[in-house]
Order: structure tokens, then sequence, then C-alpha cells
């Protein structure tokens, strides 16, 4: 039900109201707390649980990654795409591993799905690319270690 | 009136002589397993098919009892499950946990029967045995480590794979199987214990790190390597066959398939298969495109043709090219071709005891059926129309008897088409659907599994096309 009521004279008079707003906003402007930051130079802390850019975590060198295809078979957005093969000093790798970070919604599933402790998410979150090809991450890209995880 | 046992409650019929795990199985009551198969003798040396039979003081197994009249069986009580969670915590003390890496996990016995009857850890602690490998051929991938000494791959080489080839060395926790002096596999039905066996012991080399099981969609087919037409699964994901396996059909291969039907499919995503319309120019065959190659293929067929059809066609496709070559081509020869030296299904012959026969295209009495008769290698000819299905063996010296110009249709390898002049793709036998009659003259339906690789197309889309 709609109630209608009448404004009272100073309401209709609007500058006193006009006055109160402004003075609010000006408070605000010169006194208040501000609520961006500097981003390139500052940035903010988040949580240690933060899920972000991903990466392979590598132990000397050599990836923990054993190609056991759970990640891409867990991940509801089909975004890792990973072929195995073998080499002389591990029985089973990954021989391309990619990650399209256009696709993936960064639930952590995967990372949660490896048996290796191998996909970490790191607190990365600049993710612009200037093409979507540039989206894709491949194996090299991945064995940066961008975390302590 | 037949003998009745009861199995959890329930009364089932059977034949005097069955074991409990036969009747089991038919009725769908689950008994896990490991070295029980149907295929071969009994052993019951896993332990794992334990049963609970009243009026008997021990539990039992269910491969080795014989069921009796009026016997009640119980295969979920609490003695049976402290059993076999027992069997299964000793068989893991020794077993890797390296599932991430095995070519087994996802259809793996002892996978899913850790998963069901086994404890969730282990109280293990001392170290586990480990193996240095022996090479077991070019078929067979081995890890021992994994190995939970079930003897089916020793049972199957002595029963059925035709040589005494593999044993076991040892003893206790010591035993080892293994070839003997770790010779290569002989048996020609090397792949299937890869198929037997109950853990990623024995893999294939020819699937090894390609895809994860549970990843390939299955098409129930046939195999066309011979004319025994053995009952197979096609697996396969965005349409690339990865691997081949039997399907049980007691009346023809029961549960096996030899190593040539099983690593057959690798000529359908092969990059030697001609999967474009290809026409002859100066010395090499050009891609072209559809319009053209058959332009040209039906400017060139003319005067007395010879119409090759391939054993391994289909029933429908020969059917198609009979009528096409009654139809359309004024003066022809219809004539079959496929293995060498088998102009009629008379020369077919086992080539084995086992599965194998020497006729290498699935079809040949099919085609026996239809009235074709084969090409005896003879003749002079104005033009050729070659139809295969990608089995037949190519018809080596037609360009001797053959003037003008040959058309093939169907597949063709890069290497094997320097004869023709336009190749026209077709469909494998994986692409398609289609009966074939095997040597029994028994007829099975081949299932499609993958859509057609390239611009490859039916023979009688081909047909159509041509008028």
């Amino acid at each position: 039900m709609l109630v209608k009521s009448k404004p009272s004279l100073r309401h209709r008079f609007y500058l006193f109201e006009i006055l109160t707003g402004l003075s609010i906003t000006m408070k605000n402007f010169f006194f208040g707390r501000k609520v961006t930051i500097q981003f390139p130079e500052e940035r903010r802390i988040y949580s240690s649980r933060f899920r972000g850019l991903h990466y392979i975590k590598a132990v000397n060198g050599v990836e923990n990654c054993t190609a056991c295809m759970l990640c891409p078979t867990v991940c509801p957005s089909e975004c890792i795409h990973i072929e195995a093969g073998e080499r002389a000093d591990k029985e089973k790798y990954p021989v391309t591993f990619e990650i399209d970070i256009l696709r993936c919604c960064y639930c952590g599933y995967c990372e949660e799905a490896c048996p290796k402790d191998a996909i970490k998410l790191s607190a990365i979150y600049e993710m612009a690319r200037l093409t979507r090809a540039d989206g894709v991450l491949d194996k090299e890209n991945l064995l940066v270690q961008r975390g302590k995880k | 009136m037949s003998p009745k046992c009861t199995i959890d409650g329930k009364e089932y019929e059977f034949k005097p002589g069955e074991m409990i795990i036969q009747i089991a199985d038919r009725n769908g009551v689950a008994v896990p397993r490991f070295c029980y198969h149907p295929g071969l003798t009994i052993v019951a040396q896993c332990r794992m098919c334990a049963v609970e039979v009243e009026k008997m003081p021990k539990i039992q197994t269910a491969c080795s009892t014989p069921a009796a009249d009026g016997m009640v069986i119980h295969t979920g009580s609490e003695k049976v499950k402290s059993a076999q969670s027992s069997v299964m915590e000793f068989l893991l003390i020794n077993h890797p946990l390296d599932c991430p890496i095995c070519d087994k996990s996802g259809e793996c016995d002892l996978q899913n029967y850790s998963f069901d009857y086994g404890a969730p850890d282990s109280r293990y602690e001392e170290q586990r045995r480990t193996y240095m490998d022996l090479d077991m051929g070019p078929v067979i991938k081995k890890n021992m480590n994994r190995c939970i000494h079930c003897t089916r791959c020793i049972r199957f080489c002595d029963e059925v794979g035709g040589f005494r080839e593999m044993v076991a060395l040892k003893r206790g926790n010591n035993v080892e199987i293994t070839t003997v002096d770790g010779k290569a596999l002989e048996t020609d039905y090397a792949g299937n214990l890869a198929d037997i066996c109950p853990t990623g012991s024995l893999t294939l080399k020819d699937f090894r790190f390609r895809k994860r099981v549970w990843y390939l969609k299955k098409t129930k087919s046939v195999c066309e390597g011979c004319s025994r037409g053995c009952n197979i699964e096609i697996h396969q994901e965005n349409g690339v066959v990865y691997r081949l396996l039997p399907r049980e059909n007691m009346e023809i291969n029961k549960w096996w398939i030899c190593d040539e039907g099983r690593f057959n499919f690798h000529y359908v995503n092969a990059p030697s298969r001609i999967v474009e319309p290809s026409v002859k120019t100066a010395a090499q065959l050009e891609t072209s495109d559809w319009s053209t190659a058959l332009a040209e293929a039906r400017r060139r067929i003319s005067g007395k043709v010879l119409v090759l059809a391939g054993s391994d066609l289909t029933l429908e496709e020969l059917r198609a090219i009979q009528k096409f070559a009654a139809d359309r081509l004024k003066e022809c020869a219809l004539l079959h071709f496929g293995t060498p030296g088998h102009l009629s299904a008379d020369d077919d012959k086992d080539e084995d005891k086992i599965l194998r026969r020497t006729s290498k295209t699935s079809n040949l009495h099919g085609a026996e059926k239809l009235g074709l008769r084969g090409w005896k290698g003879d003749g002079s000819y104005d033009s050729a129309l070659v139809f295969r299905g990608g089995r037949a063996a190519l018809p080596h010296g037609l360009r001797r008897h053959v003037k003008g110009a040959i058309v093939g249709v169907g597949v063709f390898p890069r290497e094997g088409a320097g004869d023709f002049d336009v190749v026209l793709p077709g469909l494998s036998y994986v692409e398609k659907s289609g009966t074939i009659v095997n040597w029994q003259g028994k007829e099975q339906k081949l299932q499609r599994s993958i859509e057609p690789v390239g611009l490859s197309k039916g023979i009688a889309d081909v047909f159509a096309m041509w008028a």
C-alpha cells in the first residue's frame, strides 16, 4: 500500500536540505577514510587462502606433477590440458601442461585433487593479458614458482 | 528338477557341478575375486571370494566350492567381511601407492575392491619389496611391484595363449612372476594379459600413458582383423580411437582377442591415411575437393571396368557396389579382393588353434554369400574402380592389367596408393555401421563409434554424388 505524506515546509524549501547534503559530502571528502589505494605501488593484503594464478610446484627443478590427470578430471570449467610421457628420471611426467586462465573459475578443486602436491594457486591476481592466446599458460610458465605453498 | 541353493536369502537353481561363484555371477550377486576368471582353471589362491556356507565350520572360497542342493550361502556376513578385509590388507602390504601413474587405475580390481572391502589406512610400517623389471616384449609392460600373485597370466599362457612361457619364481613374499629366463612373450595373444591382470602389473605398452580410462567412451563392435569376427569394444575420445578390448561372446571369441586385431585400429587416425579427395597430377597424389575429384573419377572410368570390392567391406556396402556396377557401368567385372591367395571362402582356414583365421578380411564369407568371386590377378581392362575398407591387402600388380585410370574409394595409406589416379576417402570399420558375416556364417553388426576422419565419406554417399 502506498502512503503519501505531504513534505514539510523545510523539505519543500530545498535549500536547507541541499546544504545539509553538501556538508556531509565535504566532510567525507576532506576528513573521511580513503577507500582507494595507489594500486601498482600500494597493494592490499589478501587472505593466505586467496586463490590466484596457478603454478606447478617444483622440487630441485623437477616438477612434482606426474600427469595423473586428476586435475583435468575434477576441473569444472575444463580448462586444464595435459599430455603424459615417459623420461629417464621420471616414469610419468607431463609433456605438455596447459591451463586456460580465461576459462578458469579459480575454484581450487585442482589443488585439492592433486595427490602429488603439484598444482597450486598463488596469491597473484593480475590476470590481464593482451591476447586470448596469452591466457593459456604453458608448462614453462606454470613452472615459475609464484608462491611458497 | 534341478537342485537349488540359497545365496543371501534368495533361492537359485543350478546345474550339478557348478561352483558357487558361477551361480552368483549368473544372478548378479557381487562376489569379489582376483584369481578366478571364467576362462581359466580354478586355483582358489587369492581367498578374496570367501563366502560363509551354513553347516561348514570355516569360510569357503566361492570359486572352488561346488554348490550342493539345499546349500545356504551368505556373501556378506561378519565372518566373510573380516576375512575379505584381512585379505585386502595383506595384498596391499606390498602394493605401491602409484595409482596416479598407473594405467590400470579407474578399471583396477584391486583399487575397486580396496575401496569396497579394504581398510582406509595401512598398519604396515616396514619396507615394501621392490623389483627390477625385465622387459616382456613389445606388447606388455611389466611392473612386478604392483603384482598380487593371482597367477591369471601364468594360467592364461598355459591354457589359452599356446606357450607355457610365464612362471612364478621363488616363494612367499619373494615370489616373482616372469617369463621363462626373462624372454619376450611369444604368444600372439599377449594383449589379453593386460585385460585379465587384476592390477596394473601387466599393462599395454601401446596404451601406456595415452589416456586415463575414465575418459574413454565405449562402443560395442566387431573386429575386422580376420574372418573370425571377434566381439570387441572400441574405446575412443574426441574421434581418436585409443584401444580395443575383447567382449565376451562364448560362441566366437570367448573372452579373448589376438594382438593383430587388438592393435589393428592404428591406421584409422594415422597421418598416413588419405582423408581428403586426392587426384594424381604429374607424379603424385594431390589434395583436392570432392566435386573435382568426383568429376575426375567419373570422367576417367570408362570402357571395360574392373570393379574390385574389398572383402573387408560390409554387406550393405557390397550390395551398393553390386547395384552401382549393374546400373551405372556398361561393361564391368565385379570381383572381390582381400587376402592374397584367398579367392573363395574355401581358402579360409584356421591359422592357429585359438582364434586367428587365414583370411585377413572380416567379410570374405559375406562377399561370397552375395555372389562375388575373387580376383585371380588376370585379365586386361580399360580402367579400374577399387573399393577398400582399410584391411584388405592392396592389389599389387593391378597396374599391369589396367590400361587407363585406377580410382580408389575407401581407406588408403599414402605409401600404398602410388598406382591410383584418384582416391576418394572412405570409412574404416570404426566409422561406419554395417553387417559382416564371419566364417561360421554368423551375421554381426559393426557399430559406428567415431565421426568420419577428415573429409571421408561412406560408399553410399559417394554413389549418391556420382550421378
